[in-house]
């Protein structure tokens, strides 16, 4: 039997069998807005856990993290400390957020904007541009899935026509389950990646060395300083990891889907619980990151964007294709499922803010689900059109939505602790950060080695407090006490 | 007795920053390949080290959340 009819059978069967295992978990949940949205706030902690841990763990976590391991080295470690940051200061701001969300009946960031400062403006304009920045990072994910399937078929099928298949079927997949069923494709997904990254990250060293030690030896016969951070302000250096880290730590929790994820939890404990728990999770990356080592050392020689493609690349030559089959399944599913929760978040929040709550439309629960329901469909076209029209590298369009996602953050954190914020300061800080953001689009690195989304952020905030401190805000708009940590 | 709750969440950001400053500002002062822990190049034991830690830290600060 030829490799890629293995294979690619192997994808299918657990591309479909989790699908229908997610349908067929659902059937029971009657799908209005809150159930699809927000899952009716009823995940416990360990549902939750899965949603998050399955949220989190992409296409990205699956390639691009061996990828990076693979092409920069070192610089790859930042993605081991970035997640755990960010549940650490997660434990202490999520918790407050959640219980303004349960007390207003808040669904999305715009929601909570609007909840707080009082301008519709604000909450519009950021929903446009959650909207939009979901876009690369759905683009994101179907490279990754252009890249498995690819690999998976031998370089025998246009994957062109598969990826548009497959992303077609998952956004019918979002369509149909809404937030609860895509938790319960997490547990079918994030098994199998488990799965998938121990075996390559424990397996392939020893397969082909002996040890860790002894591949991380070859690793430096060849590449001498590819183990360490580039000196202070080089290119990839200890100011970028330090300025990358604080960035993306800060902005992890701020994209379209997240506000949801975390209005899902039952309570304020749930919450806290699942921020003690998840830097568990990360020593996970661990393993993808030896993968992307070992690559290196048994197939040197992979050219930029290419790096991307090398953990699954070895698998293909030196692997089985039963074995192949089964790890590009599991790929597969960490592209297509975040892909839809994002999706999801998107479409929640323009369909609320934009079209209910500005223009009017949509306004009971049935037209509201349709309309969102409507603009998945539309967002994961306009998804599909940048893959097709601009073949950029993962990490660009990584960049581009942590960039432009992590503007929100002053204007949620200041929102729970100093109450003289106007929605004018937010919006001026927001508006800069995003200009430098979108400036920068194409360096990863700027002046002195800072990365340059870390300046936007930087920016938006000193921007925001000046504004704040010249203009403050008058009269409180809103009567709800601001919460304790 | 009373507590201190000023002085408590003092403790508990100081308990929580703790993690966060080794994963970041410090792994400029630890970057290093050498020596090999466990075959691990130094600056990656050292992160994995931190990234394990954190749940202890959180578990205390959370022990320490007084409890209205």
């Amino acid at each position: 039997m030829k490799p890629e009819f293995t294979a690619l059978t192997i994808v299918a069967i657990v591309v479909f069998g989790t699908i229908a295992f997610a349908v067929t978990a659902v059937r029971r949940f009657r799908m209005d807005p809150h159930e699809y949205i927000v899952g009716s706030r009823s995940f416990g902690a360990l549902l939750l856990w899965i949603l998050l841990a399955g949220e989190i763990y992409t296409s990205f976590t699956f390639l691009g993290a061996a990828g990076w391991a693979y092409g920069k080295g070192a610089p790859s470690f930042y993605i081991l400390a970035y997640g755990t940051i960010a549940y650490t200061i997660g434990y202490f701001y999520l918790p407050s957020i959640w219980r303004i969300g349960k007390e207003r009946g808040l669904l999305t960031w715009p929601d909570l904007l609007i909840d707080r400062y009082g301008s519709r403006a604000l909450g519009v304009a950021v929903a446009i541009l959650q909207f939009l920045t979901t876009v690369p990072y759905v683009t994101l994910q179907l490279t990754g899935l252009q890249i498995l399937l690819t690999i998976a078929g031998y370089g025998r099928y246009n994957a062109t026509i598969a990826v548009s298949a497959a992303f077609i079927l998952i956004a019918l997949f979002v369509f149909t389950t809404g937030l609860r069923g895509a938790a319960w494709a997490s547990v079918v997904k994030d098994s199998l990646v488990l799965l998938a990254v121990l075996f390559a990250g424990i397996y392939l060293p020893l397969h082909f060395f002996g040890s860790a030690g002894a591949m991380f030896a070859r690793v430096t016969e060849h590449h001498p300083h590819w183990l360490s951070l580039a000196p202070a302000t080089s290119n990839y250096g200890t100011v970028w990891y330090v300025s990358t880290v604080l960035l993306t730590s800060v902005g992890f929790f701020m994209g379209p889907a997240n506000a949801q994820s975390i209005y899902s939890a039952k309570s304020e404990q749930t919450v806290r619980r699942n921020m003690m728990l998840m830097p568990l999770y990360q020593l996970i990356i661990i393993f993808i990151l030896l993968a992307g080592f070992t690559a290196l050392a048994v197939i040197p020689g992979l050219k930029g964007t290419q790096a991307d493609q090398s953990f699954v690349l070895l698998l293909q030559r030196y692997f089985p294709s039963w074995l192949l089959g089964l790890v590009a399944g599991a790929g597969c599913l960490a592209a297509l499922l975040p892909a839809s929760v994002l999706l999801l978040g998107a479409a929640s929040i323009f369909s609320k803010n934009v079209l209910t709550d500005w223009f009017g439309v949509a306004t009971t629960d049935r037209s509201r689900l349709l309309w969102t329901r409507t603009l998945v469909l539309i967002c994961a076209v306009l998804a599909l059109v940048l893959w097709i029209f601009a073949k950029t590298s993962l990490v660009d369009l990584l960049l581009f939505y942590y960039n432009g996602i992590t503007q929100l953050a002053p204007g949620i954190l200041l929102a729970l602790v100093w109450r003289r914020v106007s929605a004018w300061a937010v919006g001026s800080g927001l508006l800069a950060g995003e200009l430098i953001a979108v400036y920068s689009l194409h360096r990863s690195v700027g002046p002195w080695g800072i990365n340059p989304g870390f300046i936007a952020l930087t920016v938006n905030l000193a921007v925001c407090v000046c504004v704040t401190l010249l203009f403050p805000r008058r009269e409180l708009f809103i009567k709800t006490p601001v919460p304790e940590m | 007795m009373t507590r201190n709750t000023r002085g408590m969440t003092v403790l508990r950001v100081f308990l929580a920053a703790v993690p966060c400053f080794m994963l970041s500002f410090a792994v400029a002062l630890v970057n290093r390949d050498q020596p090999r822990i466990f075959g691990l190049p130094f600056i990656m034991a050292w992160i994995v080290l931190w990234v394990a830690l954190t749940p202890i830290f959180l578990f205390a600060v959370e022990r320490l959340r007084p409890k209205a």
